[in-house]
C-alpha cells in the first residue's frame, strides 16, 4: 500500500473504499460520531464528524467521505470544533436537554459528547411534532419520541443486520418518526425482538420497557462480562448488576467489534434473564420419604443420601449399573467434574449428555 | 465447526442444510444476512420453508429424512461434470474411487422422484458450490437427528472433500452446536467413549494415564451413550441415575417409556436450577446456582473456550455445581485437591489433555476466548481447522447408501411430523417460560399443518387436535402454515403441556444413538367444539 492520507499532519495509509473515519481510527485519531456504527452503511446523518479537506470549500462527513491519495484533512481546527458545538445544541434541543431525565436508563451519548466537545450554549427546545405508538403492546421496547434525533441508527440496524426491516423512518419534515407498518405492535411485526434498536440507540429512544420499569440508570449498574447460556454462538454479554439488590437488571452487548458477536444478540440473549430471580427457583436440597413425597433436608442429609443410594445400588447390581448424565448447560469445568465423578468415583463409563439430541 | 463464525460474513457460497439458521442461532444468521447483503449466494435445504429461504437463491425442499439422496446426488453432478478438485483428492484424500463410484448411481432425475426437489435445481446449487472457493457447509441437528445421521454427515464431508472447500477462511463444514456448552461437554469428557480432550476411553495407555492421574484403576468396559442408557433403564440393566441440568422426560424421544423407566429405578438424583419434570421421580434433588451465579467457562460452537462469571449470589442455599460435584466425590471417598475455584480443575483437566494443554483462565482473561487446539501457553488461538493439510493427514471418503426413515407415512398415519425450536423459547424451556415477555409473544405449544391439508381434513387454523403417533397422543392447537410441506407437519417440543415428545421415535442413529427427531409417522384428530382461537402468529407470519 503506497497511498497516504494525510489527517491532521500524519500519514495514515489506506485500503481502496475506505472512508476518513476508519482511516482515522486505525491512527487512533478520535472523530466524534452520532449516527455511526461499524456494522452499518453510513448515512452521513448527525453532521457531527464534519472535518475540513483542503481544496473542499464545505466540511465533509468523515464517516461517508472516501479517503484519497494525499488527501490533506483537519479534524482540529476551531471551524469543525464550533460545528461541533453547533451540532450538539441543535441536537440537545430536539431531545431532553436535562443529563439526569435523559439517563434515566441508557447513557446518553449527545451528553457524553456535549461534555468532551462542548456546546454552543442551551437553546429554545424544539417543538415536538415526532409521536410515538402509543398502542404498541409489545412488552420489550418502548419507543419515545421525545428523545429521538432521527439518527436512524435503529432502523438501518433493523435493515442490514437484523434484515428484517420492522421499523422504519415515518412521515415527513418536522413529524419524521420512527414507526413500523400500519403502526402495528413490535410483536405484530416482522420483529424478531433482537433488541439491536435499544442498543444502538444514542439518546434512550428506543430502551428496554421492563429496564426503564426498574428504576436505576444503567450508570449505576455494575456491568459484569459473561458467556450466554443459551445457543452455541457463545455471545459474550454484560450482565447489568444492580449490586444492592443483588439482582440482573439488564443485559447489553459488548461494543461491536470486540467479541464473537459483533455487539448482536437476540431476543434470548438480551430479554429470557428473568429466570435468574425467578421465585421458582429451588432453594433448598430435597429428599424423598419413604414411599412418599419429596421434603426439605440439609445439605448434609442430601449428599449422604446421595453418595449411599449411588454405592447401594453399584454394590448391588455393578457399577456399570449406574448412569451419569451431564449437562451441555453446565460449565467445562463441571462436566469434567462429573466425568471424573463417574469414572474415578463410581469406576464406570456410563457419562453422557444431551450432544446425541 | 471448521471456520470460526466471523468468517461467515467473508464467504461467497453458503449452503445451509437442516438448520433453521435465523431461529435456533440468530448471531450466525446474522453473519449470513451479512454475507449475503455483500452478495453471497445461498441454497437452503430443508422440508420447511424458514426465513432464510426467503432471502435463498435455491429452496430445495425435500422430503423429509430424503437428505442422502439429495447429497449424493450433488456430488453425481460434481463428478459428472468434472467440477472436482482433483489435486485436493489426489494430495488429501483416500477412497475417493468408492465414492465416485458409489454417487454415480444416484442421478438427479430419480433424486427428484425422491426427494421432491427438481433436478435441475440439484445441478444448479451443485454448479454453485463446487466452483465457488469460499463456500461453506451449515448444518445442525436437521441433518444429525435421523436413523441416518451419521450417513447424512458422512455424504455432506464427501462434497467437502471433493471439492477442497477445506482449511482456508470461510470455507469448511460447519456443525452449529444448539447449546451454550454442548461443544465443552464433549471437550471435558462427560461422553462414554472420550476421555477430556478426545482421547480414546478403549485405549489402554489412555486409560492408565487416567489411572495414575486420579488414582484409581479404570474401568475396562465400554460406556453407554445417552440413547442406549434410555433404553438399559427399560429393560432393568441401569438402577441409579443421575442427573445434571437435563430435563430428559422433556427432552428424549419416546418419553413414555423415558418415564416409565425411571419409575423403575432404584435410585434417582436431580440436580437443577428449577424443580423440572425429572424431579417427579428424584429421590434426592439438589439446588443449583446458574450461569450468572458461579464461575468456569462454557465453549462455543467455533471450539471457543470463553469465560462464565459470577454476577449475582444464588438464591437461598443453592450452591454451583462444581462445588456440589467434588463434595459428593470427597464423600464417596475419592480424595480430591481442595480446590479454591474453577480455574484450578481447569487446569488440571488442560494438563491431562494435549488440546487444551495451552489454555488457563489466566490466558483467557488476558486475551480474550481461545479457540482450541491450543498446546502450549505460547500457542495462538486456532481461529480454522485443518489449514495446510487435514488433521487426520489423509481426509476420508466414505460412501453412503440411501435408506428410509426408520417409520414412513401410512394409511393409517398419513403425516410426517419433525420437530424443532423456535425463536423464542430454549429446549425444554424450563428458563424461557418463566419470561412473562416471551411468554406474552408465544405462550403455547402448536402444531403447524398445510392449509390445503387441514382444509382436507377438515381442520381449522387454530382448533385443537390430537396428534396421534404410534407412540402417543399429544393434544396442540393447529397453526395453518405455508412453511410445512403439504403431507408433513412441524412442533416445537418446549411446551410442558404439549408434551411433543410422547410421540417421537427412540429410534436412533447407528453410531451415534441420536433419535429420529425429524420423521415420524403421524395422525390429526380434530377435538370435537374446539373454538378456534390464534395466540401466536408464527415465526414469520407477517413475511407470508
Amino acid at each position: 500500500m503506497s497511498d497516504f492520507v494525510i489527517i491532521d499532519g500524519n500519514e495514515i495509509s489506506f485500503e481502496p473504499g475506505e472512508t476518513l473515519l476508519q482511516a482515522a481510527k486505525r491512527a487512533e485519531i478520535e472523530i466524534p460520531t452520532l449516527c455511526w456504527d461499524p456494522r452499518l452503511e453510513p448515512a452521513g446523518a448527525c453532521r457531527m464528524c464534519l472535518v475540513e479537506i483542503e481544496g473542499s470549500r464545505l466540511m465533509q462527513p468523515a464517516c461517508s467521505y472516501k479517503a484519497a491519495a494525499n488527501q490533506v484533512v483537519r479534524t482540529q481546527t476551531s471551524r469543525v470544533q464550533r460545528n461541533r458545538e453547533f451540532i450538539l445544541s441543535l441536537h440537545l434541543a430536539d431531545t431532553i436537554q436535562d443529563r439526569d431525565v435523559m439517563e434515566d436508563n441508557n447513557p446518553s451519548r449527545i451528553h457524553e459528547l456535549a461534555e468532551v466537545y462542548g456546546t454552543a450554549g442551551d437553546w429554545t427546545p424544539v417543538a415536538k411534532q415526532r409521536v410515538g405508538r402509543p398502542n404498541d403492546v409489545n412488552k420489550f421496547i418502548s419507543f419515545r419520541p421525545d428523545r429521538c434525533i432521527l439518527c436512524s441508527l435503529c432502523t438501518r440496524y433493523c435493515d442490514q443486520v437484523e434484515a428484517v426491516s420492522a421499523i422504519t423512518l415515518a412521515g415527513r419534515g418536522a413529524h419524521t418518526t420512527i414507526s413500523t407498518a400500519d403502526e402495528r405492535s413490535l410483536t405484530d411485526t416482522t420483529c424478531e425482538l433482537c433488541g439491536g434498536c435499544v442498543d444502538v440507540c444514542p439518546t434512550g429512544a428506543m430502551t428496554e420497557k421492563a429496564a426503564v420499569e426498574y428504576g436505576k440508570p444503567e450508570r449505576e449498574l455494575e456491568k459484569v462480562r459473561t458467556t450466554c447460556n443459551f445457543c452455541g454462538v457463545g455471545c459474550q454479554i454484560d450482565l447489568n448488576i444492580d449490586t444492592e439488590a443483588n439482582r440482573i437488571v439488564k443485559v447489553t452487548s459488548p461494543p461491536p467489534g470486540t467479541t464473537v458477536n459483533d455487539g448482536n444478540l437476540c431476543v434470548k440473549g438480551r430479554f429470557a434473564n428473568d429466570f435468574v430471580h425467578h421465585e421458582d427457583r429451588l432453594t433448598t436440597p430435597l429428599v424423598r420419604e419413604p414411599g412418599g413425597g419429596l421434603r426439605e433436608a440439609t445439605w448434609d442429609e442430601a449428599l449422604d443420601r446421595v453418595v449411599k443410594g449411588l454405592q447401594a445400588a453399584s454394590a448391588r447390581h455393578g457399577k456399570d449399573s449406574l448412569a451419569f448424565i451431564s449437562s451441555s448447560r453446565c460449565t467445562g469445568e463441571e462436566n469434567y467434574l462429573m466425568q471424573k465423578l463417574a469414572r474415578a468415583g463410581f469406576g464406570t463409563h456410563n457419562i453422557h449428555q444431551c450432544a446425541a439430541t | 465447526m471448521t471456520n470460526s463464525i466471523p468468517e461467515i460474513r467473508d464467504a461467497d457460497f453458503l449452503f445451509v442444510t437442516g438448520s433453521n439458521t435465523s431461529e435456533a442461532h440468530p448471531i450466525i444468521a446474522m453473519e449470513m444476512k451479512r454475507a449475503i447483503l455483500r452478495g453471497a449466494k445461498l441454497a437452503v435445504a430443508d422440508p420447511r420453508k424458514i426465513w432464510m429461504t426467503e432471502i435463498a437463491d435455491w429452496h430445495m425442499q425435500l422430503k423429509p429424512g430424503s437428505d442422502v439422496w439429495l447429497l449424493n446426488a450433488m456430488a453425481h453432478v460434481i463428478v459428472t461434470e468434472g467440477l472436482q478438485s482433483d489435486d485436493f483428492i489426489a494430495q488429501n484424500t483416500e477412497e475417493f474411487e468408492r465414492v465416485r463410484e458409489n454417487v454415480l448411481r444416484y442421478p438427479p432425475e430419480e433424486a427428484e422422484e425422491i426427494t421432491g426437489v427438481p433436478a435441475e435445481t440439484i445441478r444448479e446449487v451443485a454448479r454453485a458450490y463446487a466452483t465457488t472457493e469460499k463456500a461453506g457447509i451449515y448444518y445442525t441437528l436437521g441433518i444429525t437427528e435421523h436413523t441416518t445421521g451419521t450417513d447424512n454427515v458422512y455424504a455432506l464431508s464427501n462434497l467437502v472433500l471433493m471439492t477442497g472447500h477445506l482449511g482456508i477462511r470461510s470455507a469448511g463444514m460447519n456443525p452449529l452446536r444448539g447449546q451454550n456448552n454442548v461443544q465443552g461437554a464433549n471437550d471435558s469428557g462427560a461422553t462414554p467413549v472420550f476421555y477430556p480432550g478426545y482421547q480414546n476411553a478403549d485405549d489402554p495407555a489412555v486409560r492408565a494415564k487416567y489411572s495414575e492421574a486420579w488414582g484409581v484403576p479404570q474401568s475396562e468396559t465400554t460406556g453407554l451413550n445417552l440413547n442406549e442408557m434410555m433404553k438399559a433403564m427399560s429393560d432393568g440393566r441401569l438402577k441409579a441415575l443421575y442427573l445434571l441440568g437435563e430435563d430428559i422426560v422433556i427432552s428424549e424421544p419416546n418419553v413414555c417409556r423415558v418415564e416409565q423407566a425411571m419409575n423403575e429405578l432404584d435410585f434417582v438424583v436431580v440436580q437443577d436450577i428449577f424443580f423440572n419434570e425429572s424431579c417427579r421421580y428424584a429421590d434426592v434433588v439438589l439446588p443449583a446456582a446458574c450461569f450468572a451465579e458461579k464461575e468456569g467457562v462454557f465453549t462455543n460452537s467455533d471450539r471457543r473456550v470463553q469465560r462464565v462469571r459470577k454476577a449475582v449470589e444464588p438464591p437461598g442455599q443453592a450452591r454451583a455445581d462444581w462445588e456440589i460435584l467434588v463434595e459428593i466425590m470427597k464423600r464417596s471417598g475419592l480424595e480430591q485437591p481442595d480446590y479454591q475455584g474453577t480455574a484450578e480443575i481447569y487446569t488440571e483437566m488442560a494438563s491431562l489433555a494435549p488440546k487444551f494443554a495451552g489454555i488457563s483462565h489466566e490466558r483467557i482473561e488476558n486475551e480474550g476466548g481461545l479457540q482450541w487446539p491450543v498446546t502450549t501457553p505460547d500457542a495462538p488461538s486456532c481461529e480454522y481447522l485443518h489449514k495446510g493439510g487435514i488433521l487426520r493427514g489423509k481426509g476420508l471418503f466414505v460412501p453412503v447408501e440411501y435408506r428410509p426413515p426408520f417409520e414412513q407415512e401410512d394409511i393409517e398415519y398419513p403425516l410426517v411430523l419433525s420437530t424443532g425450536r423456535t425463536l423464542y423459547h430454549y429446549n425444554a424451556a424450563t428458563q424461557t417460560r418463566r419470561n412473562e415477555q416471551l411468554a406474552h409473544k408465544q405462550p403455547e405449544g402448536f402444531v403447524e399443518v398445510h392449509p390445503k391439508n387441514a382444509r382436507r381434513m377438515g381442520i381449522e387454523d387454530g382448533q385443537l387436535v390430537d396428534v396421534v403417533t404410534r407412540r402417543g397422543r399429544v393434544r396442540a392447537r393447529v397453526m395453518h402454515s405455508r412453511q410445512v410441506r403439504f403431507n408433513a407437519i412441524w412442533m416445537p417440543f418446549h411446551f410442558p403441556d404439549v408434551r411433543t415428545n410422547y410421540l417421537t421415535t427412540d429410534a436412533g442413529d447407528a453410531v451415534t444413538g441420536t433419535g429420529e427427531y425429524k420423521v415420524c409417522a403421524a395422525r390429526l384428530e380434530p377435538v370435537p367444539e374446539s373454538i378456534p382461537e390464534q395466540v401466536f402468529p408464527g415465526a414469520f407470519a407477517a413475511v407470508e
